[in-house]
């Protein structure tokens, strides 16, 4: 294993992904498989092996536990995992899991609030069951309300929703009453994601073949409009393009894939970024814990960025962030000064009112959001 | 050799009729091609050439033949068959006695073929008339033999029916060239005079200079006069082209060759220069030929992956070769620095813009082509322009003068009418109409040059079902109530995209214009006006509006790497497009505005 020693200092994320579901979402491309093809037990074994071995020296500061579905997992599976991974992390910070309203009840939830997790993000994505059934969703909208009040008599306070609106059929009525729905549920946490057709995916495949229609782009960007409106209005802030949460519960391990900062990704398929260079397992269940057993590298991928690289993915992706790239720290971060190695799109787009620049920062304004990239890949090389 | 005992000839044919084929057959009959070296259509020997099957170049070839125990040598002088090169068969047609008119027995008489004809008449260039594809079953060589009676006045029974893929007919033709072909005067014993018909750079032996000796000799170490620059020089090396260099000592009159007499730039010659002795000149230069005329100008600007320098190194290297192309550095507002290029046509056009792509690896931004204008300002001057953007303010405007030309369509009787209607709605004259069978038609318009010189062929070709074939020839500049109309990319005037048109058509265009325009130009993050203007009056208008989704919903660590890479793409997408004020526009905006799929 390398060197871990000289970074010994730096603050990072600890992401463990468990590659299970009980069955697949038709939109999703992230890694998994279906749980009850494999042995759990010695999967989540390599993982803990591999954690051990990769975590070792590194200060974590927030932990984040995804997948797939953890809450597919044979409970002792899923709590011994949370144990494992709330050793390594010494501060008292912010522990995520994924929950499916699906999947879980009041004991639980209990059980994971005492093991120290301190957040939970529901993947709610609709309140209206031909949505859900649409998406591939196993739960029903009930699920939501009663996952998210367990949560809260569990003592969790720090509580996310995951909503997508955009589905086929939708309306703006249709995602007005989704976002209501999910208001009066009096999340601290939303994030909203307007419909992604992957390639590959069984949506993707059935839009590229004419079989489903997208909602056309100016309902969808209404709906976006909306979302941040109506969210704000009960006190749910907008923070990331996708993002929104009351002061002080905005998501910190999601803010430091922002800030670009080092994080840790264990399981198969998950990826490593430190200290500029970023690598990836190999999504590969076997393949993965072959490697584990032999002791040998789990990476399938392992790419370095030069320091102009550097720079400008921390660009990117800092401007995905509503606060934007706050100049002082980005040159302190990656040694360039944002506004002349972007002085042309910068120039450019704050003639378009796209990018504003305010008390040492540079961000995206309101009517640039939902143009994002448009504008982003004019920062994503120089 | 006696001049009794040469034969200086062309193939005057449309393209397609089979010209090179014949040329080929000619080659192989009298063994001067071994077939081993063989490659077909010999004589194209540009790339470009061969695969578009047309002859850009003229080349010129020394056969030996032997006829009734007697030797003879012929000189196959290669010409385009092409509308855009008529200057090039003007030149070949110059050094010749004669000339096989050539016709496909399924196609019959084409415009083309009705223009070279004409051509070779005016040059005193005795014609035989060549039925050619009687192998093929729709082959009708009674009734082309009537048409090439009818329409260029061959005797019907004096044409020779061959085809030149299987050889047949051809061996009595080479007969025919030897009996019916005048051989060129002995003027030998006159002062030396030899024309300059074409001329090539070669890397290492400079220029080689292609001549057709009409009076005295011409021999190796002598000292030579070009008498349109009176700059002298020693020849080095004389030879022919069989079809391989070989050098003689000696060219005589009335034969065909090359000379080389260390001449280093091809500026340096002129096309239809006399070549002379320089201790005993000749009294005059021999009459020249008509120059060429470039009827066709556009802009050519660096694209993407190549700058300003490239790109006039290209041109430094491609015009030496191409007499009929020239190129002068000019500055857009809008497009920034590149050259404003003339040709013959659009042929020549599209040739040059492949050239560049394929031998030089550059890649450009053209505007659309236009024609050159005259103006008569107030101040009684006649300056020329040729582009919309030279054009002085209206108000000292007293005339717009623009080119008419003498347009001759060859068609079949049954797509008259459309054609007719199409005629008309390029403002042209119908001057004649000639029945040259009982099928076919030939119509003679005068035509305003700027109407016919882009799509009026393709669209012609359609509405005849393929079968209407057109020629073209310069009349001259007449006056017409033209005016230039202006396109406003979000509100800024763009020159490149400005054109000048015929008033009664303007609104029409323009409505087009825009609406073509819209749907090139991709959406912006913010809204586009397109305006068509006149003056300051807006005669069309459409918008290209913003788009209002682009961006990744979800990014966290895991996507990353996917992400950038997908934003680096999107970045170069944007840098092939020109940037105009903060709008992109492609390359094919620019030729947009001359597109015709939806103006008929």
């Amino acid at each position: 294993m390398s060197d871990n020693s000289k970074y010994i200092s730096e603050s990072i994320g600890l992401y463990v992904h468990v590659p299970f579901c009980r069955t697949k979402c038709r939109y999703c491309n992230f890694y998994s498989e279906p749980i009850t093809k494999y042995d759990a037990g010695a999967i989540i074994k390599a993982m803990i092996a591999e954690m051990e071995l990769r975590t070792a020296g590194y200060s974590i500061k927030t932990l984040y536990l995804g997948g797939g579905s953890p809450s597919s997992l044979p409970r002792e599976l899923l709590l011994e995992l949370v144990r494992q991974m709330k050793q390594r992390c010494q501060a008292d910070e912010e522990f995520t899991v994924e929950i499916n309203p699906g999947q879980v009840d009041e004991i639980l939830l209990d059980k994971l609030h005492k093991k120290g997790v301190n957040r939970l993000s529901i993947g709610a994505q609709s309140f209206i069951q031909r949505e859900l059934d649409f998406l591939g969703r196993q739960h029903t909208a009930d699920c939501i309300s009663k996952a998210l009040g367990y949560g809260r008599s569990a003592g969790f306070e720090n509580i996310n929703l995951d909503l997508i609106f955009a589905v086929p059929g939708s309306s703006l009525d249709s995602w007005k009453y989704n976002l209501n729905s999910a208001i009066e549920l009096s999340p601290d946490h939303i994030s909203a994601y307007s419909l992604t057709y992957e390639d590959q995916t069984p949506i993707g495949i059935d839009l590229a073949a004419g079989i489903i229609k997208s909602v056309d782009e100016e309902t969808d960007r209404q709906m976006y409009e909306m979302t941040i409106d109506e969210l704000k209005r009960a006190g749910i802030y907008q923070y990331e393009i996708s993002n929104f949460a009351k002061d002080g519960f905005e998501c910190r391990h999601n803010l430091n894939y922002w800030a670009n900062g080092g994080y840790i990704g264990i399981g198969p398929g998950a990826t490593s970024y430190l200290r500029g260079v970023r690598s990836t397992n190999y999504p590969n269940i076997h393949r993965y814990a072959e490697a584990v057993g032999n002791g040998a590298s789990t990476l399938e991928t392992t790419e370095k960025l030069d320091n102009l690289e550097w720079a400008c993915e921390s660009a990117v992706l800092n401007l995905r962030r509503r606060s934007g790239i706050n100049l002082a720290e980005f040159k302190k971060q990656t040694g360039f000064d944002a506004e002349l190695l972007f002085e042309e799109p910068i120039q450019e787009y704050q003639k378009l009112g796209l990018i504003e620049k305010n008390n040492g920062r540079i961000y995206l304004t309101r009517k640039a959001l939902g143009i994002a990239d448009s504008i982003l890949c004019d920062f994503s090389a120089v | 050799m006696s001049t009794e005992h040469i034969r200086n000839f062309s193939i005057i044919a449309h393209i397609d009729h089979g010209k090179s084929t014949l040329a080929d057959r000619i080659l192989e009959l009298t063994g001067t091609v071994n077939e081993r070296y063989k490659k077909d259509q010999f004589l194209d020997d540009m790339d470009i050439e061969r695969e578009r099957g047309i002859t850009i170049k003229a080349s010129a070839v020394t056969i030996g033949y032997e006829y009734e125990g007697k030797k003879y040598m012929l000189n196959l002088i290669d010409t385009p068959g092409h509308v855009d090169f008529h200057y090039e068969v003007s030149r070949a047609l110059a050094a010749c006695e004669g000339a096989l008119l050539l016709v496909d027995a399924t196609q019959g008489v084409e415009a083309q073929t009705v223009a070279n004809s004409h051509l070779a008449i005016e040059n005193d260039v005795e014609l035989i008339g060549v039925i050619n594809k009687i192998d093929l079953p729709a082959a009708q060589p009674d009734v082309v033999s009537e048409e090439i009676e009818h329409v260029i006045g061959l005797r019907k029974n004096e044409c020779f029916n061959i085809s030149a893929k299987t050889g047949k007919g051809v061996p009595e033709l080479l007969e025919a060239i030897i009996t019916l072909l005048p051989p060129p005067p002995d003027r030998s014993g006159e002062r030396t005079a030899a024309m300059i018909f074409d001329s090539h750079c070669d890397d290492y032996r400079g220029v080689i200079c292609y001549v057709r000796v009409f009076a005295g000799s011409l021999t190796v170490k002598r000292k030579i006069r070009f008498m349109g620059n009176s700059r002298t020089y020693i020849i080095t090396e004389l030879g022919k082209f069989t079809p391989t260099m070989t050098a003689v000592d000696k060219l005589s009159a009335g034969e065909v060759g090359y000379v080389i007499a260390n001449i280093h730039e091809l500026s340096d010659v002129t096309i239809g220069d006399t070549i002379t002795d320089d201790a005993e000149p000749a009294e005059k230069a021999l009459a020249g030929y008509k120059p060429p005329m470039q009827m066709v100008f556009s802009d050519f600007y660096p694209g993407n992956n190549t700058d300003y320098s490239g790109l006039r190194a290209a041109f430094a290297k491609l015009a030496p070769n191409d007499a009929s192309f020239s190129f002068i550095a000019h500055n857009s507002p809008a497009l920034g620095f590149g050259f404003r290029c003339g040709f013959l046509g659009l042929l020549h056009m599209e040739i040059i813009q492949e050239r560049l792509e394929r031998e030089y690896d550059i890649d450009v931004v053209q505007t659309a082509p236009t024609v050159s204008y005259e103006v008569l300002t107030k101040s009684g001057k006649v300056t020329k322009i040729d582009s919309p953007s030279e054009l002085p303010d209206v108000t000292k405007i007293a005339e717009l003068r623009e080119p008419f030309v003498r347009l001759e369509i060859v068609t079949t009787n049954d797509s008259i009418g459309e054609i007719m209607k199409l005629a008309e709605s390029r403002r042209c004259r119908l001057l004649k109409t000639d029945y040259i069978s009982s099928t076919r038609v030939m119509l003679e318009y005068k035509a305003p040059l700027a109407e016919i010189v882009y799509d009026f062929y393709n669209i012609l070709k359609s509405v005849s079902h393929g079968y209407a074939t057109m020629d073209y020839e310069f009349m001259g500049f007449e006056a017409s109530d033209l005016v230039k109309m202006d396109v406003l990319v979000n509100k800024v005037a763009v020159d490149a995209l400005s054109i000048i048109v015929h008033r009664s058509t303007a609104e029409i265009r323009g409505r087009k214009l825009i609406a073509r325009l819209r749907k090139s130009i991709p959406r912006h993050q913010f809204e586009i006006p397109l305006q068509a203007a006149i003056g300051s009056k807006i005669i069309a208008r459409e918008t290209v509006k913003a788009f209002r989704k682009d961006v990744t919903a979800k990014l966290y660590g895991g996507d990353v790497t996917r992400k950038m890479k997908v934003l680096k793409k999107q970045k170069e997408g944007k840098r092939r497009m020109k940037s105009i004020g903060s709008v992109q526009i492609p390359q094919e905006a620019f030729m947009s505005i001359l597109d015709s799929k939806d103006s008929e």
